[in-house]
């Protein structure tokens, strides 16, 4: 016989790694079995975030791919208010074929002046489009369609209107006949959020309209064409732009290129991404619960193994080790799974929803992406799963002959705690690195940290109660309560479960429902009915009393409006600075400016003085106090508006506090009358309908305005909310969706725990039934049990999920919290749902169990 | 004269249940020579297993001193007492307690592997050779009758050669003719390596063919039969 002699060599520190890689992977062999909740739980979160990156990257390939298309041209100059003076063009002929086009809001009505409808009219030269193709119903060419007086026009003006192709409409003063209908406009994006249906005409006819006059709000956009030779790299773009900046440093263009065409979409695209991201993490950690039951299941079961590996000499270290590589091994399953599922979903959107996205979504996931998820699925299992393994260690051989007549539980190793924590760490870095508003990581931490706290604590305070409840006579009501206080039970894991997915819930359901209420119920008390922009300050007067005389009780306000852009903030210019993600917007792009000698309504001065009434001095701002201290501004600052191609400096006077959501006239920037007054401007205008006006009236009083005042473009609050209500729908969808996934981890979770503890319910069934208790008894005692837990993992979730969602929505969002009765209902509908479907089916499977192999193998 | 390879001196061994605590051993002394052959018998309860399980360092006395091949482990801590299982013990249990997941080749393999042997597969392929298992190397346990299952764990605890073999009923779930076959398989590749032996068991028959018997009762020896006698033999 051969045998290994004691002397054989060994190796310092006993087996290579290599080898208890493969005892560990050796091990596996007996399957998946107990890891499916494990890895569903893990793929679901990376899938969510595998998701969320891979559409970003295909809606950004998306972006920059079409670029050009979106942008109309390799790059675009536009500015508000003022045409590009002859040098000004000359400059930008210089760098290739350039296409004018401006954009304006106006009305459209037809000859008769019986309908009205506010478009957004946007005029081209003949050169448009430089990139891409205008569509028209039935084909058609569109630049033939626009020789003439004559418009192509969106689908919706016609229906509104009543009109048809080959009739006429007024636009300003001109007549125009509608060619074609518009399908699709290659650089629609690169315009902002439409409220009204588009009409192009040509540049000639929109001289024929009068509508572009000194003061009026209009967009002129040039776009521009490299020639195929010119280099054309984002930084030779960037230089380009640059260099025509530094050419014209006070002419107040907004330049983009086809590299990043829509800084705007860019942003949001980001900011949605981050945030989904974090939905995501939230459904990972909730499957972590999943995940650490789902080990600790795993380990219990392979005791008996893990006493052999002791009985013949394999030391903690290497047992653990073993163990760890399955949890890895397992874990990369997951993390592969929902990698793969998460790549599909831009697929799946963009075959479903693709027309409702903003940009064509171009197949593109970039390694990042991937590995974030990868990294966030790696790091969640091995946070929940170190714990439970860590009992491997506490397993002793003697358990080979007698079962553990010592608990297991109780505090892992301290390198375990050292590793728990570095993974605490990390996944908050991580979170922190790519999660856009950084506090927003500190709430949703914070959030689940309460809730995982919360219902762990209420789970032992539930079964513990239970354990010192009386015992009732009812039967099935003192098996439930046994069951509820049984050491081993389900009590714990399932109001872990059900409460922390429910709480979610109830928060997502709680801010939808405030935010809905918000926009749409809280509004129209406090807010005017109606807008007028590009009032003629001239026209003013009449316009007023024509309003008043035709209803009575009708309350205006009117403020002087231009638009202008932020070019420097304490001399520094604005392309330079880093400002929070969240007061970005002040910079980009031109901003409504105002100015008056008096405190505008909805205004409070927080800090400085109010100029005198009569101040004549050099020019001065008031400037928005919470915009003020994101952007570092300070009473004494100057900051340089750019208006008309001129840029203007004025110093801070005073800050104020806007309330915002009241809809009132108000700006970021109030100026000195003497700053503005002279230069070319309308007014803006607002009208407040007394209560209880008869509809009809208004529509007689909107169409008389019209026919009066054709310069006068009118929007009715209410649709324009209706506008903003709609896409705020399509985003709460996506908002809900995400939040569901969060419920969908709790679901796993729940299911995994009633799984774990199905064959010692199955076995006490059985005992049961042999004894003489009847199936209904069982069926009552666990409905009993499940719909106490139930009941009180939704009571909770709801306080919980309030307290979230007033948080989310008070700080976070700067909102009023308001409390829904539905989004309680849903919530407990959702509980019961839950409970019913997985307790149901774990109930029939305890019920039809054949008693015979259970009480032969126990 | 032979070497002292068990020293027990005083064990004593209290469990806790919830219950309250159990007197498993109370004050057992015993020394055993190397190359001697015991047998501890005993009815259900007595103790007997318990006091296999002390030898092996898995079960920790509640006190008490244990000498294992001159070195005293009843301090030592899990990983020390493993190691010192993977050097100088094999163990042979009643219920066999393979890893089901692994072949009878990999489960031989599995101690050389852990303590970093090279050529673990070759020995192990030896092994089962050697106990009559040389066609079965990649069955599975659940593919192995009972005594072929326990004729792979004999191969398991002996791969490393151990100076000393503990057997917990090594026979107890196998029927007469395939429990002789195991004792002959085992007391046979023991004489070839000349390791100590200590089994457990209920067979008075197998107790007859050891060197001694030692009789537990109620947590303590009520009898020690042949210590002079297996002596005297390995002296002679």
């Amino acid at each position: 016989m051969t045998v290994a002699t004691a002397d054989a060599p060994i190796l310092k520190h006993g087996a290579p790694w290599r080898t208890i890689v493969g005892i560990g992977l050796r091990e596996l062999r007996g399957g998946l079995s107990g890891f499916q909740i494990f890895i569903a739980c893990l793929a679901l979160g990376v899938m969510v975030i595998a998701a969320v990156g891979a559409l970003g990257d295909a809606l950004r390939a998306g972006l920059v791919r079409q670029g050009e298309t979106i942008l109309g041209g390799d790059m675009s100059f536009a500015r508000m208010h003022i045409r590009a003076t002859d040098g000004e063009r000359k400059s930008f002929d210089a760098l290739g074929t350039v296409s004018e086009t401006s954009t304006m809001r106006t009305m459209a009505r037809r000859l008769d002046g019986s309908e009205q409808a506010l478009v957004e009219l946007k005029s081209v030269d003949a050169q448009y489009p430089l990139a891409g193709n205008v569509e028209m119903a039935g084909g058609g060419d569109f630049k033939a369609a626009l020789t003439g007086s004559s418009a192509v026009a969106d689908g919706m003006l016609l229906e509104r209107l009543g009109v048809k192709v080959g009739d006429k409409v007024r636009i300003g003063d001109a007549e125009v006949e509608i060619r074609g209908v518009l399908t699709s406009e290659p650089d629609g994006v690169a315009d902002r959020l439409t409220y009204g249906p588009r009409v192009f005409i040509s540049l000639p006819t929109l001289e024929t309209t009068h509508l572009a006059k000194p003061g009026t709000l209009i967009k002129w956009r040039y776009a521009v064409k490299q020639p195929l030779t010119a280099p054309s790299s984002p930084d030779d773009l960037k230089a380009l732009r640059q260099s025509v900046a530094k050419e014209m440093p006070e002419a107040g263009f907004t330049s983009n290129d086809r590299h990043n065409p829509s800084p705007q979409v860019t942003r949001v695209l980001d900011r949605l991404r981050q945030f989904l991201i974090l939905i995501g993490l939230a459904s990972l950690l909730i499957g972590g619960v999943g995940i650490a039951n789902s080990v600790a299941t795993f380990i219990d079961k392979r005791v008996k193994v893990i006493a052999i590996l002791r009985s013949i000499g394999a030391s903690g270290q290497q047992i653990f080790t073993i163990f760890l590589i399955q949890i890895l091994a397992m874990s990369a399953v997951g993390v592969a799974i929902g990698l793969a599922l998460g790549m599909a979903v831009p697929a799946v959107v963009d075959y479903f929803y693709g027309d409702a996205l903003p940009i064509r979504a171009e197949f593109s996931v970039s390694p990042a992406s991937l590995a974030i998820a990868a990294l966030y699925g790696f790091l969640v299992a091995l946070l929940f799963a170190l714990w439970p393994l860590g009992r491997t260690e506490r397993v002793r051989a003697s358990e080979l002959f007698r079962d553990a007549v010592s608990p297991r539980e109780g505090w892992p190793q301290p390198v375990i705690l050292a590793a728990l924590a570095a993974l605490v760490v990390a996944l908050f870095g991580l979170a922190l690195l790519t999660s856009e508003p950084r506090s927003l990581v500190f709430y949703v931490a914070g959030g689940l940290v309460m809730m995982l706290v919360v219902f762990s604590v209420l789970g032992g305070l539930v079964a513990n109660a239970a354990q010192k409840f009386p015992r009732p006579s009812w039967p099935p009501l003192a098996l439930a309560i046994r069951n509820i206080g049984a050491p081993d039970g389900l009590t714990r894991s399932v109001v872990l479960s059900l409460g922390t997915g429910l709480s979610l819930l109830v928060a997502v359901a709680l801010a939808n429902a405030s935010l809905v209420d918000e926009l749409r119920g809280r509004l129209p008390e406090h807010s005017p009915d109606y807008f007028l922009l590009d009032v003629p300050k001239q026209e003013f007067p009449p316009l007023a009393a024509r309003i008043t005389e035709s209803i009575p009780g009708t309350q205006l306000t009117v403020a002087p409006m231009l638009r202008g852009r932020l070019v420097k903030l304490k001399g520094q210019p604005v392309e330079d600075m880093k400002v929070p993600s969240d007061a970005q917007w002040v910079l980009n792009g031109d901003r409504g400016l105002s100015y008056t000698s008096v405190v505008p309504e909805g205004s409070k001065v927080i800090e400085g003085q109010w100029w005198s009434a009569d101040y004549s001095g050099p020019p001065l701002v008031s400037f928005d106090v919470e915009l003020a201290k994101k952007l570092g501004l300070a009473l004494g600052d100057v900051v340089t508006v750019n208006v008309l191609g001129r840029n203007i400096d004025a110093t801070i006077a005073n800050l104020r506090e806007v309330k915002w959501e009241s809809l009132a006239i108000n700006f970021v920037m109030v100026f000195t009358p003497a700053t503005l007054q002279s230069a070319p401007h309308n007014f803006l205008a607002t009208v407040r309908l007394p209560k209880g006006t008869d509809r009809a009236a208004e529509v007689a009083l909107v169409r008389d305005l019209g026919q009066k005042f054709p310069t006068v473009s009118t929007i009715r609050v209410r649709d324009a909310i209706d506008q903003v209500n709609t896409v705020f729908a399509k985003v709460m969808v996506a908002v809900q969706v995400a939040g569901s996934v969060t419920l969908i981890a709790g679901a796993l979770v729940l299911a995994g725990a009633l799984a774990t503890a199905q064959r010692r319910r199955i076995l006490e069934a059985v005992i049961l039934r042999t004894i003489g208790a009847q199936r209904r008894q069982i069926l009552a005692a666990h409905a009993l049990e499940y719909a106490f837990l139930a009941a009180i993992a939704a009571l909770v979730a709801i306080l919980l999920g309030s307290i979230v969602a007033w948080i989310a929505l008070t700080r976070v969002m700067e909102l009023d919290f308001v409390f829904s009765l539905n989004a309680v209902l849903l919530t407990l509908a959702a509980a019961g749902l839950l409970i019913a479907v997985f307790g149901g089916a774990g109930t029939w499977a305890v019920l039809r169990a054949r008693p015979v192999p259970y009480l032969r193998t126990e | 004269m032979p070497n002292t390879i068990i020293q027990l001196k005083d064990i004593r061994l209290t469990l806790t249940s919830r219950a309250g605590p159990v007197e498993i051993l109370r004050d057992v002394s015993l020394d055993i020579l190397a190359g001697q052959s015991t047998a501890i018998v005993g009815p259900s309860g007595s103790g007997k297993t318990s006091l296999l399980m002390v030898m092996a360092g898995l079960e920790k006395a509640t006190r008490g001193e244990i000498v294992i091949n001159g070195k005293d482990i009843s301090g030592l801590s899990e990983d020390q007492l493993a190691a010192v299982r993977g050097r100088d013990i094999g163990i042979v249990f009643q219920s066999f307690h393979l890893v089901p997941t692994m072949t009878a080749l990999e489960n031989v393999a599995l101690p050389l592997e852990l303590a970093g042997i090279p050529d673990a597969f070759t020995t192990a392929r030896t092994l089962l050779d050697d106990v009559g298992l040389g066609a079965r190397v990649d069955h599975f346990p659940a593919q192995l009758s009972g005594g072929e299952q326990q004729r792979v764990a004999i191969a398991r605890a002996l791969s490393r050669r151990p100076p000393l073999i503990l057997a917990d009923e090594p026979t107890g779930n196998l029927d007469g003719k395939t429990g002789q076959q195991i004792v002959d398989v085992l007391f046979g590749l023991r004489e070839r390596i000349g390791a100590t032996l200590v089994l457990v068991t209920h067979d008075e028959r197998l107790a007859a063919m050891t060197d001694r018997v030692i009789r537990m009762m109620d947590g303590r020896i009520s009898s020690d039969e042949g210590k002079r006698s297996a002596i005297r033999a390995v002296s002679t």
